[in-house]
C-alpha cells in the first residue's frame, strides 16, 4: 500500500453562506438540473447528425466520386462494373441528413413549448421559481438564454458541416444536390439557424399563451411550419433577380431559384409560355411565337452568386421575427404577473 | 422596516376581459407578526388573494402592497406554498433544496429546510415524483421556510396531512412566527384548524372581505342574544336573526350598550361567528383596522 497523503482539499463554500457571488453560476445549475435529459438528447443528436456529415463530407464523397469516375468511364455499350453501392449510399445518407437538419427547428420548438414553458405552467411549478427569489422577467431570461446558446451552436454546426459535405461533392458526384435544392439551401445555411431561434421563441410564447404542454407542442409544430412555409414562399422576393434573355430555339434558360419567366415581344411586352411550347424548334409552337410577335425567352431568376445575399436577408428576417416573439413573451408574462407595477401604490 | 406585512386598497382581479371578478373591492391591512387566517368557502377568492400577494398574479384594479412596497419588489421576502404544492417532479429532495439555496442566495436556511424534511424521514435522494401529497407538502413547506421570510402565505396548507403531520408541521410554523417574527397568512375552508393558531381573520366570500381583523376584537365586536320576537333590534347592527315561536335569537354587532334585560348568549366562537357571516352575504361588512391607522 502506498502512504497515504492528504489530499489537497477544494474549500467548498458553506451551504447558504450570505451573499454568495456565484449566483449566477448557481442559477445554471438549478436549470441545468431541470433540463438534463433534453440536453443529453440535444447533444446526442448534435454529435451524432456531425458525425454522419463528416463521414458524408469525406469517405462516402471519395466513394461516390470514384464510382462516377468508373461509371463515366464505361464504354457506351456492354457490361460495366461500377461501385452502385458507394453511389447509393452516398444519396440516401445525404438527403437523411439534409432532412433531419431541416427537422431541428421543429425539435427546439415543441420542446420550448411543451417542455421548456408548457409544463411549467400547467403543473404549477413556474409559480414555485417566481416564489423562489427569481422574478419571472429572471426567469423567462434564463429559460431563453441557455437555449437560445446551445441551439445555435448545435444548428450552426450541423448547417456549417452539411455546407462542407456539400462543397466536397461539388463537380465530383454527379447526383449531388444542386445549390438551389430544398436540402441544400435551406439545411446548410444560416437560414435553419434562424428558423431554429424563431421556433424556440415562438415554441416559448405559445407555451406561455396556451399554458397546457400539450396545446403548446402541437401549436409549436405548426407554428414552425409556419415558419418554414413563409420562408419558403418569401425568399424568391427578398433580392432583386437576374434577368436572362434566350432564344426561342434555346427556350428559358438560367439555373437558380426561378422567379418568372416568359416571352418577351418585341415591343417589349412579357407574355405567359403558351402550354406545350418550350422551344420554337417545333414548327407549330414557332408559329405561334410568330402569332405572338414574340422574339425571346426570358427569365428571372436568382444565380449562384445570390446565395449569401439570400441567406443573410432571410436569416435577418427570421431573427427579427424571433426577437419581436420574445418582445411579446416577455410583455404577455409581466402583464399577467406583478412584475411590471414597479413604483409603490 | 413597516409594520404592515400587507395593505390591499380597492383591489380588485378578473380573469380574462369579461370574465367575473374573483375579487372586488378587497380593502384590509394586515399588522406585520400576526398569523392570519383567510377562511370562505370554496372559489371565494382565497387563492387569487394569496397570488396577487405573492406577486403571482397582477390585479386587474387597485393596490397592494406587501412589506411596504409592491409584491414584485417583496419577492425575495416573501414565502408561497400554492394549494396544490408544485415541486419539480425530476428532481431529488436534496436536488429541490439545492434548488432553493441557489436561487435564495444569501437568505437561504439549509438547517431550517433540513429539518423540516428530515421530521418526516424522507430520502433526500429520493425523487419528489416517488412522494406522497403529504410528504409533498413538507419539502414545499421546508423550501419556503428555508428562504426565511418575512412574510409566509400559504394556501390551503394542511389539506393533505395526516393528523400527527399536521400537528408537527403547524408547531414548526408557530415556533418560527414566534422566533423570527414571521408573518404568516394561510388559507383554510376548515375554521376549526386555524382557530387555536391564529390571532387574526380574513373572512373572504363572494370575491370580497367579509370580516378583517384581530380576531379577539372581532369576536368582543359581536354577541349573540335572545329576545322576545317583537323586539326592534336597532340601533345594533344584525348579522344573523332567526325566529323560534316567541323568540327571536340574533347575532348582533351592538351599537351600544345593550338593554339589560337582552339574555346574552356564551361565548361566542370563530367557527359560529364566521358560519353566520357565510350563511347571510347580505350582512354589513367589517373591517375595523381596515385602512385606518398607518396603513402604507
Amino acid at each position: 500500500m502506498s502512504t497515504v497523503t492528504t489530499p489537497p482539499r477544494a474549500t467548498a463554500p458553506a451551504p447558504g453562506a450570505p451573499g454568495t457571488q456565484a449566483a449566477p453560476a448557481r442559477r445554471l445549475r438549478w436549470l441545468l438540473r431541470l433540463h438534463r435529459p433534453a440536453l443529453c438528447v440535444w447533444t446526442v443528436l448534435v454529435v451524432v447528425l456531425a458525425a454522419l456529415l463528416l463521414w458524408l463530407g469525406g469517405p462516402l464523397t471519395d466513394a461516390s466520386a470514384a464510382a462516377w469516375n468508373q461509371y463515366d468511364a464505361c464504354p457506351t455499350t456492354g457490361a460495366c462494373g461500377y461501385d452502385q453501392e458507394a453511389i447509393l449510399l452516398y444519396k440516401d445518407v445525404s438527403l437523411y441528413t439534409s432532412l433531419t437538419v431541416l427537422t431541428l427547428p421543429f425539435l427546439v420548438a415543441m420542446w420550448a413549448g411543451a417542455s421548456l414553458i408548457g409544463r411549467e405552467l400547467e403543473s404549477g411549478t413556474a409559480r414555485l421559481a417566481w416564489t423562489q427569489g427569481v422574478s419571472p422577467t429572471r426567469w423567462l431570461t434564463a429559460k431563453l438564454a441557455l437555449p437560445a446558446a446551445l441551439v445555435t451552436v448545435g444548428t450552426a454546426l450541423a448547417a456549417l458541416l452539411n455546407r462542407l459535405a456539400w462543397t466536397a461533392g461539388l463537380g465530383r458526384v454527379d447526383t449531388a444536390k444542386p445549390w438551389y435544392s430544398i436540402e441544400t439551401f435551406y439545411a446548410s445555411g444560416p437560414v435553419v439557424v434562424a428558423v431554429a431561434l424563431a421556433g424556440l421563441a415562438a415554441g416559448t410564447l405559445l407555451g406561455l399563451l396556451l399554458r397546457r404542454s400539450l396545446a403548446a407542442l402541437v401549436g409549436s409544430v405548426c407554428a414552425t411550419a409556419a415558419l418554414w412555409a413563409g420562408i419558403f414562399m418569401a425568399l424568391p422576393h427578398l433580392w432583386p433577380t437576374v434577368t436572362r434573355v434566350s432564344s426561342l430555339r434555346e427556350g428559358p434558360s438560367g439555373s437558380g431559384i426561378g422567379v418568372a419567366e416568359g416571352l418577351l415581344t418585341a415591343d417589349g411586352d412579357r407574355l405567359g409560355i403558351p402550354r406545350y411550347c418550350g422551344s420554337s424548334i417545333d414548327p407549330s409552337c414557332g408559329a405561334l411565337f410568330d402569332r405572338l410577335d414574340a422574339v425571346s425567352f426570358y427569365r428571372d431568376y436568382h444565380p449562384a452568386s445570390h446565395y449569401w445575399p439570400l441567406q443573410f436577408v432571410a436569416s435577418g428576417i427570421l431573427l427579427a421575427v424571433a426577437v419581436l416573439l420574445t418582445v411579446l413573451t416577455f410583455r404577455v408574462l409581466r402583464h399577467r404577473t406583478a412584475d411590471h407595477r414597479g413604483g409603490l401604490a | 422596516m413597516t409594520d404592515t406585512a400587507i395593505a390591499a386598497a380597492a383591489l380588485g382581479k378578473r380573469f380574462g376581459r369579461r370574465g367575473a371578478w374573483a375579487l372586488r373591492d378587497c380593502a384590509f391591512r394586515l399588522p406585520a407578526g400576526r398569523v392570519c387566517a383567510v377562511v370562505g368557502p370554496n372559489g371565494a377568492g382565497k387563492s387569487t388573494l394569496l397570488a396577487l400577494a405573492a406577486g403571482l398574479l397582477a390585479q386587474t384594479e387597485g393596490t397592494v402592497t406587501v412589506l411596504g412596497t409592491t409584491p414584485g419588489r417583496a419577492r425575495a421576502r416573501v414565502g408561497f406554498v400554492g394549494q396544490d404544492k408544485p415541486l419539480y417532479p425530476q428532481l431529488t429532495v436534496a436536488q429541490t433544496l439545492d434548488m432553493g439555496a441557489d436561487l435564495n442566495p444569501g437568505r437561504w436556511d439549509q438547517p431550517t429546510a433540513e429539518r423540516i424534511v428530515a421530521g418526516g424521514s424522507l430520502n433526500p435522494r429520493s425523487r419528489i415524483r416517488s412522494l406522497s401529497g403529504g410528504q409533498r407538502t413538507r419539502v414545499a413547506l421546508a423550501l419556503a421556510l428555508g428562504k426565511r421570510p418575512e412574510l409566509l402565505l400559504l394556501d390551503e396548507p394542511m389539506a393533505d396531512l395526516d393528523p400527527l403531520a399536521r400537528h408537527e408541521l403547524m408547531g414548526v410554523l408557530m415556533a418560527d412566527a414566534a422566533e423570527h417574527g414571521t408573518t404568516i397568512v394561510m388559507s383554510s375552508h376548515v375554521v376549526a384548524e386555524l382557530e387555536d393558531s391564529c390571532d387574526h381573520l380574513l373572512l373572504v366570500g363572494d370575491g370580497r372581505v367579509r370580516l378583517a381583523g384581530d380576531i379577539d376584537e372581532l369576536l368582543a365586536a359581536h354577541t349573540r342574544v335572545a329576545v322576545p320576537a317583537d323586539t326592534d333590534l336597532a340601533p345594533h347592527t344584525v348579522v344573523e336573526s332567526r325566529t323560534a315561536g316567541r323568540q327571536l335569537s340574533a347575532l348582533i354587532r351592538p351599537a351600544g350598550p345593550l338593554p339589560g334585560d337582552w339574555r346574552a348568549g356564551g361565548r361566542l366562537s370563530l367557527e359560529e361567528l364566521v358560519l353566520a357571516h357565510l350563511r347571510n352575504p347580505q350582512a354589513p361588512a367589517l373591517t375595523p383596522s381596515g385602512l385606518e391607522g398607518k396603513a402604507a
